[in-house]
């Protein structure tokens, strides 16, 4: 099989990925954090050392403010929820994936915030400037994508927190599709808010991902529970990571997480989004001269991620990626990934499109097959 | 004729060792002094009036009554406002000189921040009370080729020596292994006199000095060991121990401190006001050799299966593996101090 759905889930992982979780599970799965004897105390200092990994890869000062979720969008309803009260105002684009339009338009519906979804450009980009126009009095929360998980264009999020942090509004980043793959330091981006997950850039298992919350956030808690810190107290404790955190953690998630960043930052994330974008771009250009392929998005070489959203004129991306999964043996995802608002924008709602999101292990081989797989589609409408 | 900016290092530019041009090199380093008891404030000390451009003090602990004997920087008045360590040194110095960048740091020194805390260090000095700390600046100094100077004081007895990547032998090929954690006398259960501290932090200044300035040819090359009460000075010749067993760290470049899989592993416990401090490597502690260490400065009661004492607030119980379950405090950096300081790590 030839797997191009690495903007949904990587895959393969690396071969330390697997080891590491493999020893974790048979020797050190103990429960953290709650007891004193040996391994419950190895399995702790494990998850603390991936919080420190992980700061420090992503930029983050103080390592308790890296809370683990269970996934991009866990951190997202958490970081949305947790901050925001009647009243509120949140500014967002229509690039976004469900895991934050839905939440902000549950608030929404139920009269608890107003949101203004700002246009982004033919080609894919949010521009600050109309982040920064959507500014009003109630304005609390800027909340945007890193990089469309639709069409692979990457946003200017340093502009944008820039005019966030210029007016003092919260500025979140939904990292899902740039986490192990694009420079992230929430310092010098101004990121207030940042949730990613674990099973696709940065190589690790589904089931386990993060965010940040920056020192001038103040999340309530909406999963309360065990913490094995102040287990004297009858409420949820305001105490970092605790507060954020409670019940088991996936620790052999967060060791693979760990392990999988661990791989990210040895390849470097510089090659690893070279490689895929060249994949992406090779693939475009095998098809852009063919009119009977419609490409979608922006392709500039430095605003692009692996990703490549396309169609075959006269033919439903569902059915295209089912051929290419039956007879090419290409593992693709037609419609609208879970992002409905940008297929209004670019005229595919609501069949979406056929996503092509190669990874690291990809290879210009895998790449070639798919186009000849796709003209021998078309060359059948 | 002096460049009138220099007159304040007048008398050591006028040195034999140190002329204009290293005065002003001197003045563009940058120097961080891990631990600011009896060592760390001698050392700082000099290295701010030497006219040291940066200077960063790194330490966890609040100064106690105890701790004037020795740490010439604090006096009552920092007691009685309850200062850390760190920033009462920030303001003597500060106030010794304007010209110096000084820095007071109140944290504990670990993986974590190592690198953050570290990064643009031109020198560490060591003014630490334990090896795991000792240890962890070793790996970080020879991973990042950055020389430091090793300083240890008990009872009448003090050592030295310096840690030049690729050109010394590091920490770890003298002292192949970690102590057992548990297992060895401490300045807070054997004592210290004064001095001892006051001449090896003068010897680490000095040496800091001569290796910031480009004088590696000057500077020691030995381990030495002074002993103030027997008025005797050692030096041990070390060059041939470099590198020496395959030395894990600076010949096989496996830094187990900095990646967290060597140390000390501590824990909150449960719902107890209490901290655990345990070491990766199992010790083997002589409960009874412990308790004869303690018993000047606790009432200490034991079985063959743990050991108890108390000093102010905070109750100890030591098991024979070497961990301790330290009550009294939930904060993970007070209780590595408490260990360090009456255990020994």
């Amino acid at each position: 099989m030839i797997y191009l759905d690495n903007a949904a889930t990587t895959f393969p992982k690396p071969e330390c990925v697997y080891t590491a979780m493999d020893k974790f599970l048979r020797e050190k799965c103990a429960n953290p954090g709650r007891a004193g004897y040996r391994m419950s105390v190895e399995t702790e200092q494990e998850i603390v050392k991936a919080r420190v990994t992980l700061a420090k890869f992503l930029g983050i000062k103080h390592p308790e403010r890296m809370i683990f979720t269970f996934n991009a969008t866990d951190a997202l309803n958490m970081g949305i929820k947790g901050l925001l009260c009647e009243g509120d105002h949140v500014i967002t684009s229509n690039l976004e994936h469900s895991s934050v339009s839905r939440p902000l338009t549950g608030l929404e519906k139920h009269g608890v915030i107003t949101v203004t979804r700002v246009a982004n450009s033919d080609d894919g980009f949010i521009n600050a400037d109309d982040i920064r126009n959507a500014i009003e009095a109630n304005t609390k929360l800027i909340v945007c994508t890193h990089a469309s998980n639709a069409l692979g264009t990457i946003q200017p999020i340093r502009e944008i927190g820039g005019v966030a942090r210029e007016k003092e509004i919260m500025f979140m980043v939904d990292a899902a599709q740039t986490t192990g793959v694009c420079d992230i330091d929430v310092e010098t981006q101004h990121i207030d808010m940042l949730a990613f997950t674990g099973h696709k850039g940065p190589f690790g298992p589904p089931g386990i991902g993060g965010l940040y919350v920056g020192e001038n956030v103040r999340l309530q808690a909406w999963r309360e529970g065990g913490t094995g810190f102040e287990p004297e107290s009858l409420s949820q404790p305001e105490t970092l990571p605790f507060k954020l955190e409670s019940g088991t953690p996936n620790s052999v998630g967060i060791v693979g997480l760990r392990t999988g960043i661990e791989f990210c930052i040895k390849e470097g994330t510089d090659t690893i989004r070279t490689h895929e974008r060249d994949l992406a771009l090779r693939l475009i250009k095998g098809l852009e001269a063919d009119d009977r392929f419609k490409i979608y998005g922006g392709r500039d070489e430095n605003e692009k991620v692996g990703i490549v959203s396309l169609n075959i004129k006269g033919l439903n991306p569902g059915e295209v990626a089912a051929i290419l999964d039956n007879r090419f043996n290409v593992a693709v995802r037609p419609g609208m990934h879970c992002a409905p608002h940008i297929h209004r924008e670019i005229g595919t709602f609501p069949e979406g499109t056929i996503r092509v999101s190669p990874g690291y292990f990809n290879t210009v081989n895998d790449i070639e097959e798919t186009i000849s797989g796709l003209k021998a589609i078309a060359e059948s409408a | 004729m002096m460049d009138q900016s220099l007159e304040r290092y007048s008398r050591q530019i006028l040195s034999q060792h140190i002329g204009e041009e290293c005065q002003k090199v001197l003045m563009d380093s940058n120097a961080v002094v891990v631990g600011c008891g009896a060592l760390g404030t001698v050392s700082s000390s000099y290295l701010t009036r030497a006219g040291i451009g940066q200077i960063r003090i790194i330490d966890r602990d609040f100064i106690e009554e105890s701790n004037l004997q020795r740490q010439i920087l604090f006096d009552e008045n920092d007691i009685a406002e309850g200062l850390p360590k760190a920033i009462a040194a920030q303001r003597k110095l500060r106030k010794i000189n304007n010209n110096a960048n000084i820095e007071g740091v109140v944290t504990d020194v670990n993986y974590a921040n190592i690198e953050e805390l570290s990064k643009d260090a031109d020198i560490i000095i060591d003014g630490t009370d334990n090896f795991e700390t000792r240890f962890l600046i070793n790996d970080f100094c020879v991973k990042n080729n950055i020389p430091w100077i090793y300083g240890a004081c008990i009872g009448s007895r003090g050592l030295t020596m310096n840690i030049v990547p690729s050109k010394t032998p590091c920490l770890r090929c003298v002292f192949e292994t970690m102590p057992q954690m548990g297992t060895f006398p401490t300045c807070d259960t054997a004592g210290v006199i004064g001095p001892i501290a006051g001449i090896i932090g003068s010897i680490q200044a000095t040496e800091a000095i001569k290796i910031l300035a480009g004088k590696y040819e000057s500077a020691n090359k030995t381990l030495i060991e002074i002993d103030v009460w027997d008025t005797k000075v050692k030096q041990i010749d070390i060059s041939e121990l470099m590198g020496l067993n395959d030395c894990p760290t600076c010949k096989l470049h496996t830094y187990k401190f900095l990646e967290a899989e060597d140390g000390v592993m501590v824990t909150l416990l449960c719902g107890k006001n209490a901290v655990q401090v345990m070491s990766r490597n199992i010790s083997n502690i002589d409960l009874v050799q412990l308790a004869k260490r303690l018993a000047s400065i606790s009432d200490v009661s034991s079985n063959e299966f743990m050991l108890k004492f108390k000093v102010k607030d905070n109750e100890f119980t030591v098991f024979p593996d070497g961990r301790a379950i330290i009550t009294g405090t939930n904060d993970l950096n007070t209780a590595k101090s408490l260990y360090s300081k009456y255990l020994g790590m």
